[in-house]
């Protein structure tokens, strides 16, 4: 049932122990840090690999707290963590679209999957999917545009948080559907479902042909496919499965077309999974298995993985266990293309931060670089916006961007009397220690700096009652529209935001209602909705100027996880980087393989 | 202990009987009279206002706790409809006392409700990892009595000594040593480098004895290595003790018994009041070790189950795993007493 093989891996001597020991207590005791190190990203790139070899098994281990929880299920229709799971979800379903790139993680786009094309209408209101010939679930039936429409109505209707919220036109008819179709479809929606509404989604989501998808929308959506990987939208199933499954057993074994089938799934412990001989690529999967197990932080993802009970890891964070697999000639680490930078949010909504005068002793007094250099070796990646290097629309400079001069800082404070400041974050390590650096920081400035450390439930209580005065968070997602992207922490409406609310509101919730923006807003949501690209990258480069000159928050370091691998172990997103979508890379498993 | 008002060392509790043959008390109590399942009644009965009370504490508490579970399960780019659709389905949009009495009026039905995070039946859940847990403390129990009764004896034979010292140095320093970072050097150790044990996972029984050791075995060392010195210490004290100070051990002398013996017949027995009593009051701490310890290992038991349930909020899942965990310690306690009467013939329970 748990049984974890184990690998023959090289045995530490008595002085690797020692050092292993020495690293473990300095992990424990919470003091991350160590020298920099030069290397940067390992990059497998470089050395020279093989021809990929077909075959053998690999375990990926996840950590519990995020990707290796999956408690709600795998049906992405309902499952709470379509998003997290994205390793789970791209090995069972495979995915419409999947997010690639370059070797060296540049250059990344989307690449139609199970999907041939897609295409916008000239108004951006009609996007058109078509979907590949041939395609069949693992269980027989097509992947063909009754199963998306089936798939997407589930998805907007059952309350899953890994939908995106969707501006849909939702005035247009429903078409003429087949009886055993609508009757399959509501058996799988919730029982209280307003059928009206179902089929208003109806005539927004269509099935022109047997390959031919339509969604039509209200107001343009620029980033709708570049958000799609990540969504469960992406995600297709056997809707024939389904009905004969049940939907229970269909949420802890759910049948579709990706490379690999469900052998046993115990929820956010261990999940097996089998070659799917009728995948639709020739000669791939590479893997006869795959394996995801569910580990309890990164110390001890780090140890199973030197104990040769997994393969790999994705998503290793601790910087110290970064630093000791890049110098272990056992392990390949790769960072991710970083996309979202650390930003601290300033509330203007009240004092101290509603006087322009003490955000900008903020951007003097922060100097993200020696943070960069002191807590990450270097390694972050530095911004001055809402996307890093890894991400669409990143600029490496802001015209007019406030840099640390901590003599203006002092200047500043002095002018406004003196600055006391709350500095709020999540209560992670990493976090923390920034908080910890920039507390000193600002407290040479002269600013006055209690920190308040939290658990994520708290921050977002905190954020939600407006009792904030700065936060550090980190912003941004490879498509700035996407996740938790640049809106959610810049936009006045958001309750994630501490930017000013439109004239006339004296609340976001007013400002919704009333449908007031501010300047901001407006730019924001045209680069939202804009389909054309270039279009979108001034508007965003418009964005970023805005919070930069108005100093609503200083952007820093970004920094991706690492993928750390076991030697003899290849594949796209883990062995080469692939940027996060949002939080986690799409690992691309069915090309993952191992040396023999 | 209540009812026993015995003290550890209660070798001759006032108003008993002298012990005789006809007095060994457990066979004797357990019949017509049954003073014994007196007892065990009323301790039983005991328990319900005890776990009532318990559960209305631990609903409180996660009531309390700060965050919205519904806005904490659907994440913070979700809307405020997938919020509540979050709500809705994990319970949350009901009144608190409804939710309350809903989950207790169920278990009165014997419905242990559903885990309002994956709806799986929290009777499945338990059934499924209860074992697990289960193995983990007994082993623990077993491992730490193993070890720490023989080298208790040992050291108690030459107080002072060099081997009395070396047990006081090693068990200082486990009793010193939180059990997860004694969890991560077994790993670092008999994992990484003698590659001799799995460092996470669990391998059910039915897959065969040795492999079920094997996986089963680091997690049992870091819950048993501390409570081993601790009962080392405690058991090793109080042998002295016995030894120094109580008559019987001097009558024992006298009529010549070897000192071995004495320490073994004599104090021993007397000194295993105490050690029971100690054994009983960390049943508790021993299964609130198991919910970090089963973290460690990827161990699918119960303690994993209420960490994940009290992260996420899931009431039905946290409030029956400290049930279980309540009802464990207080019948463990209950066991304990009856012990003595098993260890001590002339205690007589709800004699007057």
């Amino acid at each position: 049932m748990n049984t974890i093989p184990r690998r023959k891996g090289p045995r530490r001597g008595l002085l690797g122990t020692l050092a292993l020991a020495a690293s473990l207590s300095l992990v424990l005791a919470g003091c991350g840090g160590g020298e920099p190190n030069a290397e940067g990203q390992a990059t497998e790139a470089a050395a020279t690999v093989g021809e990929p070899q077909t075959g053998g098994d690999l375990t990926v281990l996840l950590d519990a707290g995020f990707a290796g929880g999956w408690s709600t299920g795998l049906d992405p229709a309902t499952s709470n963590t379509v998003g997290a799971n994205m390793p789970q979800n791209s090995a069972i379903f495979g995915g419409l679209f999947t997010l690639e790139a370059d070797e060296n993680g540049e250059n990344a786009e989307i690449v139609p999957n199970q999907a041939e094309s897609y295409e916008f209408s000239e108004d951006g209101l009609t996007l058109t999917v078509k979907l590949r010939e041939g395609i069949t679930f693992s269980d027989g039936s097509p992947l063909n545009a009754d199963a998306v429409v089936w798939n997407w109505i589930r998805a907007l209707s059952s309350g899953s948080t890994g939908t995106p919220q969707l501006d849909l036109d939702l005035t247009r008819e429903m078409p003429e559907l087949d009886q055993q179709f609508l009757d399959d479809l509501y058996a799988a929606l919730p029982e209280d479902v307003d059928q009206a509404v179902i089929e208003q989604r109806l005539g927004a989501v269509q099935a022109v042909d047997d390959l031919t998808v339509e969604i039509h929308f209200s107001v343009a959506n620029g980033a709708f496919v570049n958000a799609m990987p990540s969504t469960s939208l992406n995600f297709v199933g056997s809707p024939t499965a389904y009905q004969e499954l049940g939907a229970d057993q269909y949420s802890q074994a759910p049948v579709a077309a990706g490379p690999f089938t469900v052998d046993a799934n115990r929820l956010s412990e261990r999940l097996e999974l089998t070659r799917n001989e009728d995948y639709f690529r020739d000669g791939l999967p590479y893997l006869d298995e795959l394996s995801f197990q569910s580990v309890a932080g990164d110390q001890v993802l780090y140890q199973t993985l030197q104990a040769g009970q997994g393969d790999a890891i994705e998503g290793l964070s601790s910087v110290t266990l970064i630093e000791q697999a890049q110098e272990n000639p056992n392990l390949t680490t790769t960072l991710g293309a970083p996309t979202s930078p650390y930003v601290i949010q300033l509330n203007t909504r009240k004092a101290p931060f509603d006087d322009k005068k003490a955000r900008e002793a903020i951007y003097y007094a922060t100097d993200f670089e020696a943070i960069n250099e002191g807590l990450f070796g270097g390694q972050g990646d530095m911004s001055q916006s809402f996307t890093a290097s890894g991400g669409l629309f990143h600029q490496q400079e802001v015209e007019g961007y406030r840099t640390y001069d901590p003599e203006k800082a002092r200047e500043l404070v002095e002018e406004i009397g003196g600055l006391t400041v709350e500095l709020g974050t999540t209560d992670i390590v990493t976090a923390r220690q920034v908080t910890t650096a920039l507390q000193t920081q600002w407290q040479d400035a002269g600013i006055d700096v209690t920190i308040d450390s939290k658990p994520l439930g708290d921050v977002i209580t905190k954020f939600t009652s407006g009792e904030w005065e700065s936060m550090l968070q980190t912003a941004g997602a490879w498509e700035p529209a996407a996740g938790i992207g640049v809106a959610v922490r810049f936009g006045s409406t958001s309750p994630f935001s501490g930017t000013p609310l439109p004239e006339g509101a004296e609340t976001a919730t007013q400002a919704l209602e009333e449908n007031l923006n501010t300047e901001l807003d407006e730019v924001l949501t045209n680069a939202a909705s804009t389909v054309d690209q270039e279009e979108r990258g001034d508007l965003y480069k418009q964005a970023a100027k805005m919070i930069s000159d108005e100093a609503y928050g200083p952007f820093g370091m970004a920094f991706s996880p690492a993928q750390v691998v076991r030697k003899g172990v290849h594949g796209p997103g883990l062995t080469t980087p692939i940027p996060a979508l949002v939080v986690n890379s799409g690992v691309l498993y069915d090309r993952v393989w191992v040396e023999q | 202990m209540t009812d026993t008002a015995v003290h550890p060392h209660a070798a001759r509790p006032d108003g008993t009987k002298p012990p005789g043959r006809q007095g060994r008390g457990v066979t004797q109590g357990a019949g017509s009279g049954s003073p014994l399942l007196r007892l065990f009644g009323r301790r039983l009965l005991m328990t319900i206002p005890l776990l009532l009370a318990i559960s209305v504490l631990v609903f409180v508490l996660l009531e309390m706790m700060p965050g919205d579970p519904a806005r904490n399960q659907a994440g913070m780019d979700a809307s405020e409809e997938q919020v509540e659709a979050v709500r809705q389905r994990m319970g949350l949009d009901r009144p608190a006392p409804e939710r309350y009495f809903g989950w207790l009026f169920g278990l009165f039905r014997g419905d242990l409700g559903q885990s309002s995070v994956s709806g799986q039946p929290v009777a499945d859940m338990i059934a499924d990892r209860a074992p697990v847990t289960l193995e983990l403390v007994v082993l623990a129990f077993v491992v730490s009595l193993g070890i720490a009764i023989p080298v208790a004896l040992m050291a108690a034979r030459k107080p002072g000594g060099l081997f009395d010292r070396a047990t006081m140095v090693v068990a200082m320093t486990m009793l010193a040593v939180p059990n997860f970072v004694l969890a991560m050097l077994l790993v670092l150790v008999f994992a990484i480098t003698l590659q001799m044990l799995p460092a996470i996972g669990f391998v059910p029984l039915e897959d065969g004895l040795v492999p079920n050791l094997r996986s089963v075995a680091m997690p049992v060392l870091a819950l048993a290595v501390p409570l081993a010195a601790f009962y080392t210490r405690f058991l090793r004290g109080d042998l002295v003790e016995q030894m120094n100070s109580a008559d019987y051990v001097d009558t024992a002398r006298s009529k010549g018994v070897r000192p071995g013996l004495v320490l073994w017949l004599h104090a021993f027995r007397n000194s295993s009041f105490g050690l029971l009593t100690i054994v009983g009051l960390n049943i508790g701490t021993l299964v609130g070790g198991t919910v970090i310890i089963e973290q460690i290992f990827a161990m699918p038991g119960m303690g994993m189950m209420m960490l994940e349930g009290a992260m996420s909020q899931d009431v039905a899942v946290v409030q029956m795993c400290v049930f279980i965990f309540a009802a464990v310690a207080v019948l463990a306690n209950l066991v304990v007493d009856l012990m003595y009467a098993v260890l001590d013939p002339r205690i007589r329970y709800g004699s007057h």
